[in-house]
């Protein structure tokens, strides 16, 4: 049985190889339950590689991905996601020849959840309203704006009724009052009892709303802590303004 | 009880036709009977065919292979003493099992490349089948006397045709046809949301597979004699799959348009000696025509005349080759 | 021993000639993501034409080829202006419109062949068609050697043009990268063309030097495209030298496979089907990928 007490997650010295390239090396760190986590970095340094090890689109080269106590080595996708743990993608990824209710329609029926009938219509209908779409319900998610689809990305992956949320980066290409919406809903659903990890580079959203953080660079993780401390470190600095004679890395 | 018809307009035609094809054998004529025979099977095969290469977007060329199954089953069945219309499940359950053995590893292949491994697959089947000495090699078996019944056959038919229709019209609207439309627009979002896609193919494949057995059984019963050349080939496969094409994938009145469509090509080309050398011209011409200017086939011109649809046309309704990393 | 050397020359012989059509494959695979599945009616058309001209005008097939391989990069260029450059580009990869759009065009080239020259089996005689000559103790057909040696020289062609010449690094520089290529000047679309060109001129001299081996008829070309098909995958479907390797591969498979097994020749194409879908499936890195796991396995931790 999976453990109620001790981190939802815990990723211990995950790697990812590609051919000759080392995308993650060695990254470690625990996500508490409730938490708002942050993983930031610059471009490149393998933050969307280290959510998809997470949830299965490829399994890590080496380390491993705890779950609730429980070891996802070896599990598909979709069976991670029954498990309770989601991702959203960077660049969306929606069904889009179908509505935007049907969207959601897909996370209720498969996810962690499995509901259907009157169950799977009404959860439909709180998604669609938590995530304010409800008047876009019917309409084809082809023709919708960037945040609505962002919204939908969120949407969608909050209809599986994960306990941990993996967002990748929600407030990409959103306009300051989208972006105070997405911060908004953020702390709504960790407030409504979800565990959120969030990939961003908004370092003001980050900076607001992460509980904790970690920092990656170059597949490494170079500072963890709690966003006042971690984002003042100077290796983390460095890593922002590209200053690569400066080798900093907090264990 | 109305706003089913609203909401589904071809419903009425459709009902309609289906009436007429069951008092059909009251009032028609035997050749007419034998046409309406033709449209029937061919609906059943594109629609089943539909299932997973309409609505999963995963393009099989090979499922004459599951006609040939069908058909053989119940041609040396029937042949050791079974009565014909027991052979028809016996038929289905092998195809199912083929289409398991063969769906396993060419599943995780991505679009085209799928495609181009049902061909292999395709290929490989009519190699062997032409080669087995049990199967009568390549110059065919014969059913025994006594078991063609048209009346019988023609009711047969035309009854699978409408439950084939009936079975996709279902299917397309409940879970499991959302997790095939799903797995067709983006697979991997598909995965991400939980949909374990492997397996839905599997079922498409294998609930199409048992249909289009068969409509493969009943072809046998209805012509008594088979061979590689007429069930296994490759323009089997291809019209299978011209049809939805032509007619509008992922939808529910587009094979059954593709079907008519065809089976009445089929009437006109086997009449004109000169038509018949051209089939291939015809049917090449349409796949080019199809893809360049309407890749939703019939229905999706239909949708964008009437404007349901923006004035572009919109690629055919077939996920991406590749997983984004 | 001796039949090993045999074998393994008769391997060689035959890699020459799949590596060159495969070529015709690999070339708009890499350039426009594009599974040409014509290339099959392209090469049944060709072959067709070596036989036309050397029923007409008693052209030897070979010197044919120097009328034969303008005048289908010709027919190549004519294809992509005309139906291919309507295609959108996806961004994932080979689309399904334009591998069922190209099997349109395969089906018409096949009719195109049936209306003109009949269903019957062709076959081209020359005076050297039926000599043989001695090398290391085995016996190998004149035109088998022959086609050897053209498949060398044009694949030796190929190579200088795709290293010397600007078209040639224009044509690497988009199979790499388009975009970074567009940026660096390179007019992608008409480097699409010429290589439509390119592919469909090696499908024809495939074709050729096919129908000096084979008999064939207008229904010719799905087996070879298989094989072409099996072959890049297995090269790794991005790299020319790939492309060799997987010839020489898929020739020794075969040949080695009805030497030494039992199995009929009737069932050796079901060979060449089952390895596409075994590559397909086990391997779609091809050998470069397969070679990359075992020296992640060999080398790393």
């Amino acid at each position: 049985m999976p453990a109620e007490d001790g981190p939802i997650l815990a990723v211990s010295s995950v790697s990812k190889r590609f051919g000759g390239l080392l995308a993650l090396d060695s990254v470690s760190f625990e996500v508490q339950r409730g938490e708002i986590f942050s993983v930031i970095g610059p471009n490149g340094a393998g933050k969307t590689t280290l959510f998809s090890c997470l949830v299965g689109t490829y399994p890590p080269t080496s380390g491993s991905v705890r779950f609730r106590g429980e070891d996802l080595k070896g599990l598909r996708n979709d069976e991670v996601v029954v498990r309770g743990l989601v991702r959203t993608h960077q660049i969306v990824k929606p069904f889009r020849d179908m509505t935007v209710a049907d969207n959601i329609r897909v996370g209720v029926l498969y996810g962690r959840l499995q509901l259907r009938g009157a169950k799977a219509r009404e959860r439909v209908d709180e998604v669609l309203t938590r995530t304010q779409l409800g008047s876009r319900a019917q309409v084809k998610a082809g023709v919708l704006s960037i945040g609505e689809l962002k919204r939908l990305e969120i949407a969608r992956a909050l209809a599986t009724g994960p306990e941990v949320l993996c967002l990748d980066e929600v407030m990409g290409g959103l306009n300051p009052a989208e972006i105070q919406q997405a911060m908004a809903l953020v702390r709504a659903l960790r407030d409504g009892g979800l565990t959120i990890l969030m990939i961003e580079h908004h370092v003001h959203a980050v900076a607001g709303l992460s509980d904790r953080l970690v920092v990656l660079n170059f597949g490494k993780k170079i500072a963890e802590g709690r966003p006042a401390e971690a984002l003042r470190d100077p290796a983390v600095v460095a890593a922002y303004l590209g200053d690569e004679t400066k080798e900093g890395a907090r264990a | 009880m109305i706003g089913v018809f609203r909401r589904h307009p071809a419903l009425v035609p459709g009902l309609l036709f289906a009436a007429f094809l069951l008092l059909a054998p009251t009032f028609a004529q035997r050749g007419m009977l034998n046409d309406l025979w033709n449209m029937a099977f061919f609906v059943v095969l594109a629609s089943a065919w539909n299932l997973l290469g309409g609505y999963a977007g995963q393009v099989s060329l090979g499922y004459s292979a599951f006609v040939g199954i069908g058909a053989y089953t119940t041609v040396l069945m029937a042949n050791a003493g079974w009565s014909p219309w027991l052979t028809l499940p016996i038929g289905a359950a092998l195809a199912v099992a083929f289409s398991v053995v063969v769906g396993l590893p060419t599943f995780r292949l991505r679009g085209p490349y799928f495609t181009i491994a049902t061909i292999g697959v395709g290929e490989a089947v009519r190699v062997i089948a032409s080669g087995l000495e049990f199967t009568g090699g390549s110059s065919g078996v014969r059913m025994p006397p006594g078991t063609f019944d048209f009346g019988a056959n023609y009711y047969a038919m035309v009854g699978l045709a409408l439950v084939t229709l009936a079975l996709v019209a279902w299917l397309q609207q409940n879970a499991f046809g959302l997790a095939l439309e799903a797995i067709r627009q983006d697979i991997d979002a598909a995965e991400a949301l939980g949909v374990h896609s492997t397996q839905t193919k599997l079922q498409a494949h294998a609930i199409s597979a048992a249909l289009v057995a068969i409509a493969g059984g009943l072809f046998a019963i209805n012509f008594q004699y088979i061979s590689p050349g007429s069930v296994f080939d490759f323009r089997l496969s291809l019209t299978i799959v011209l049809m939805p094409i032509v007619g509008g994938m992922a939808t529910v009145t587009g094979p059954v348009l593709g079907a008519l469509l065809f089976s009445y090509l089929q009437i006109k080309l086997l009449a004109s000696p000169t038509l018949r050398d051209s089939y291939l011209f015809i049917y090449g011409g349409l796949l080019i025509v199809v893809m360049l200017f309407e890749p939703r086939g019939i229905v999706g011109l239909w949708e964008r005349l009437s404007g349901l649809r923006p004035r572009r046309p919109a690629p055919p309704p077939v996920g991406e080759a590749r997983r984004a990393s | 021993m001796q039949k090993f050397v045999v074998v393994a020359l008769n391997s060689l012989l035959a890699a020459g000639l799949y590596a060159t059509m495969s070529y015709g494959l690999a070339v708009i695979y890499g350039v426009m993501r594009i599974i040409n599945l014509a290339h099959a009616g392209l090469m049944m058309l060709a072959a067709y034409a070596t036989w036309a001209l050397n029923d007409r005008f008693g052209m030897d097939p070979f010197l044919s080829m120097v009328v034969v391989a303008p005048a289908f990069f010709l027919i190549g260029m004519a294809l992509y202006a005309t139906l291919i450059r309507w295609l959108p580009r996806s961004a994932a990869g080979p689309s399904m419109q334009s591998l069922l759009l190209l099997f349109g065009v395969w089906l018409v080239l096949q009719n195109l062949a049936y209306a003109i020259w009949g269903g019957d089996t062709q076959s081209i005689l020359t005076p050297y068609t039926m000599e043989s000559v001695e090398i290391l103790g085995g016996r190998f057909g004149v035109p088998q050697i022959l086609v050897f040696v053209v498949s060398i020289l044009s694949l030796v062609g190929l190579n200088l043009v795709l290293r010397r010449t600007y078209l040639g690094k224009a044509i690497r520089a988009v199979t790499q990268n388009r975009d970074a290529a567009m940026l660096s000047g390179v007019n992608a679309g008409q480097i699409a063309a010429v290589a439509f060109g390119i592919g469909t001129a090696f499908a024809a001299m495939g074709g050729s030097m096919l129908s000096t081996l084979y008999a064939f008829t207008p229904d010719f070309g799905r087996s070879f495209l298989l094989k072409s098909f099996c072959i890049i995958v297995l090269g790794g479907m991005e790299s020319f030298t790939g492309v060799a390797v997987g010839a020489l591969v898929l020739a020794f498979i075969e040949n080695f496979a009805s030497a030494y097994t039992s199995i009929p020749v009737s069932y050796q194409d079901a060979i060449s089907f089952t390895l596409l879908v075994v590559v397909l499936v086990a391997a779609p890195g091809g050998l470069p990928g397969l070679w990359r796991m075992l020296d992640r396995r060999v080398v790393a931790r």
